[in-house]
């Protein structure tokens, strides 16, 4: 079961099953001690940070580059798809997938966040051409 | 009428897949209701009251563009080729 995290350094929150041994932050070693949602909400809300489309698309172009996926080139159909995550997150609170519809199931649902782990999708899985479900994400072509 | 299509606004492949489906309309006179559910929330609710239906036949999530004959469950999502429409908009 997935934990909050806190690092007692520099207060780096991580959400997951264990704490990271080294804080990617601080470089601290086994600084992570586990504390409450409300604490790691506490501990990280007053820093929010807003994220427009085109901080989100240097983002995700970003994530890309250290993958085996790049962003689709077809800039008509990304400039689509982003209008659709940014209403859904404007609506629904996250950005979620616009080809896909929630189910109103919140774990369930935090599968189809945008970026999805489409690697283990049909769509993608194998396939030298694959993309995600959507086609804001493709396979590097060389 | 039993054959529907769930599509999304923002969905490129739902944009794909309208001029085929107006091409089917037009073609074999089968009419589709057709059901936008990003931002019609009865849509949205009607999609998800077919979740079990559609959910195993489309990666176990509710995909768009779906087309669904609620008669006799036969679904087909994503997009694809207009033959492989028409072939499910005329199956009886």
């Amino acid at each position: 079961m997935k934990k909050y995290w806190r690092c007692f350094v520099c207060n780096d929150i991580h959400y997951g099953v264990k704490p990271p041994e080294v804080c990617p932050t601080c470089r601290a070693v086994n600084a992570f001690v586990e504390v409450s949602s409300a604490e790691a909400g506490q501990v990280s809300s007053p820093r929010k940070t807003l994220m427009d489309k085109e901080g989100f698309r240097e983002a995700i172009d970003s994530f890309a580059s250290r993958n085996e996926f790049q962003v689709n080139p077809d800039r008509e159909k990304v400039d689509l798809l982003l209008e659709g995550i940014f209403e859904n997150e404007k609506t629904c609170g996250l950005k979620y997938c616009p080809c896909r519809l929630r189910t109103k199931e919140f774990e369930e649902d935090l599968k189809i966040v945008c970026p999805c782990n489409f690697l283990i999708h049909e769509t993608y899985k194998g396939k030298p051409e694959g993309e995600c479900w959507c086609g804001l994400f493709i396979r590097r072509r060389s | 009428m039993s054959k529907i299509m769930f599509h999304g606004r923002e969905c490129p492949h739902c944009r794909v897949m309208m001029p085929l489906v107006e091409r089917l309309e037009k073609e074999t006179g089968v009419m589709l209701e057709k059901h936008e559910v990003w931002h019609d929330e009865k849509n949205a609710d009607m999609m998800r009251s077919y979740r079990s239906i559609i959910a195993p036949k489309c990666g176990g999530q509710l995909r768009v563009p779906t087309f669904l004959d609620t008669e006799t469950n036969d679904l087909m999502c994503g997009e694809v080729e207009y033959e492989k429409l028409r072939e499910w908009g005329t199956k009886k």
